[in-house]
C-alpha cells in the first residue's frame, strides 16, 4: 500500500463523524481527534478491523486501535465485566464496529457496490497489506479507552 | 409477540434486544439467529410476530432471507437492522416486502419509530 492520494472519495472529517457517531451511540464513549502521530500513538498490541468494499469502487475500511480499547468496546456492547469476555467476543464486537462504519461509508461512494464480511486480527507485530492501494483519507481519534486509527484505501 | 433478531454479530443482537426493551418493547419473548438460513429454520419451526434482520450476513443474506420468506408465500412482518442504508437498498427491501429499514448506529427512539406501526397492526 502506498500513502499517495486517491481523490476526495471521503475525506478524513466523514470518517471522523461515522466513527464518533458510533462510538458514542453504542460505547457511550466519546472521540476526540488525537493531536499526535496516527501510528505512534497506536504502540503495543493492537487489532484491526477490516471491510473491503466492492463494485462501482473498490477499496478497504480499516479500523485499528489498542487491545485494551478493544476489550473495553466488547465490555460495553455485552454490558460486560471487565475481563469477563474470551477473544471471540471481543473480535466480535470490533468486527461489526468496523462493519458499521464501514456500512456508513459505503453509503457516501459510487454505487453499486458490496460490503464483506468483517476481518479482525491482532497481536503485537503484523502487517495487514492490500497490494497496490492507495491511501483515501485516514484520522486518528481518541477517548478514554485510548486511540482508533480509521483508514480508507482505494484499489 | 414473538421477536426474531438475525445478525451474525452476537454483540449487536444483544445491543438490538437491549434496545428494543429501552424502547418499551420488555414484554415480548425474543429469538435469535446467526445467519438468513438459520432465521428461515426459526421462522419454520417458532412461528415469529415479526423478523429484524442485518442484510450483510454470511450463508444467506438479509434480503435473500427476505426474499425465501416472501417466495414460500410466508407474508411475516420483516425489518432490517443494517449498517448500509442507501437509496437503492431501502428502495429493494421495501419493494421485497420489507416494512422499514432502520440503519445502524440507532436509538430506543429509532426503534420506538419504526415499531410502532408495526405494533398497531
Amino acid at each position: 500500500m502506498t500513502t499517495a492520494e486517491a481523490g476526495p472519495v471521503v475525506t478524513g472529517e466523514q470518517i471522523a463523524e461515522i466513527t464518533r457517531d458510533v462510538w458514542q451511540s453504542f460505547l457511550s464513549l466519546e472521540l476526540v481527534v488525537a493531536s499526535v502521530d496516527p501510528f505512534a500513538a497506536l504502540g503495543g498490541a493492537t487489532s484491526t478491523g477490516c471491510v473491503h468494499i466492492s463494485g462501482e469502487w473498490n477499496g478497504s475500511v480499516f479500523v485499528q486501535c489498542t487491545q485494551a480499547h478493544a476489550q473495553q468496546a466488547a465490555e460495553a456492547m455485552f454490558m460486560a465485566d471487565p475481563g469477563s469476555l474470551g477473544p471471540d467476543e471481543i473480535s466480535d464486537a470490533l468486527g461489526e464496529l468496523t462493519n458499521m462504519i464501514g456500512g456508513n461509508i459505503k453509503s457516501l461512494l459510487p454505487e453499486p457496490s458490496r460490503l464483506s464480511i468483517p476481518t479482525v486480527a491482532d497481536g503485537d507485530n503484523y502487517t495487514i497489506r492490500i497490494p497496490n492501494a492507495v491511501l483515501v483519507d485516514a484520522i486518528t481519534l481518541v477517548c478514554e479507552a485510548g486511540p482508533v486509527h480509521l483508514s480508507v484505501w482505494k484499489v | 409477540m414473538k421477536i426474531l433478531i438475525v445478525d451474525d454479530s452476537k454483540a449487536m443482537r444483544m445491543i438490538v434486544t437491549r434496545t428494543l426493551r429501552q424502547a418499551g418493547f420488555a414484554d415480548h419473548d425474543y429469538l435469535e439467529a446467526e445467519t438468513g438460513l438459520e432465521g428461515l429454520a426459526q421462522v419454520d419451526g417458532h412461528s415469529p410476530d415479526l423478523v429484524l434482520s442485518d442484510w450483510n450476513m454470511p450463508e444467506m443474506s438479509g434480503i435473500e432471507f427476505l426474499q425465501a420468506l416472501r417466495a414460500k408465500g410466508n407474508t411475516i412482518r420483516f425489518g432490517f437492522v443494517t449498517s448500509e442504508s442507501t437509496d437503492a437498498m431501502r428502495e429493494l427491501a421495501l419493494s421485497s416486502g420489507a416494512l422499514f429499514l432502520i440503519a445502524k448506529p440507532f436509538t430506543a427512539d429509532t426503534f420506538s419509530d419504526a415499531l410502532r406501526g408495526v405494533f398497531a397492526t
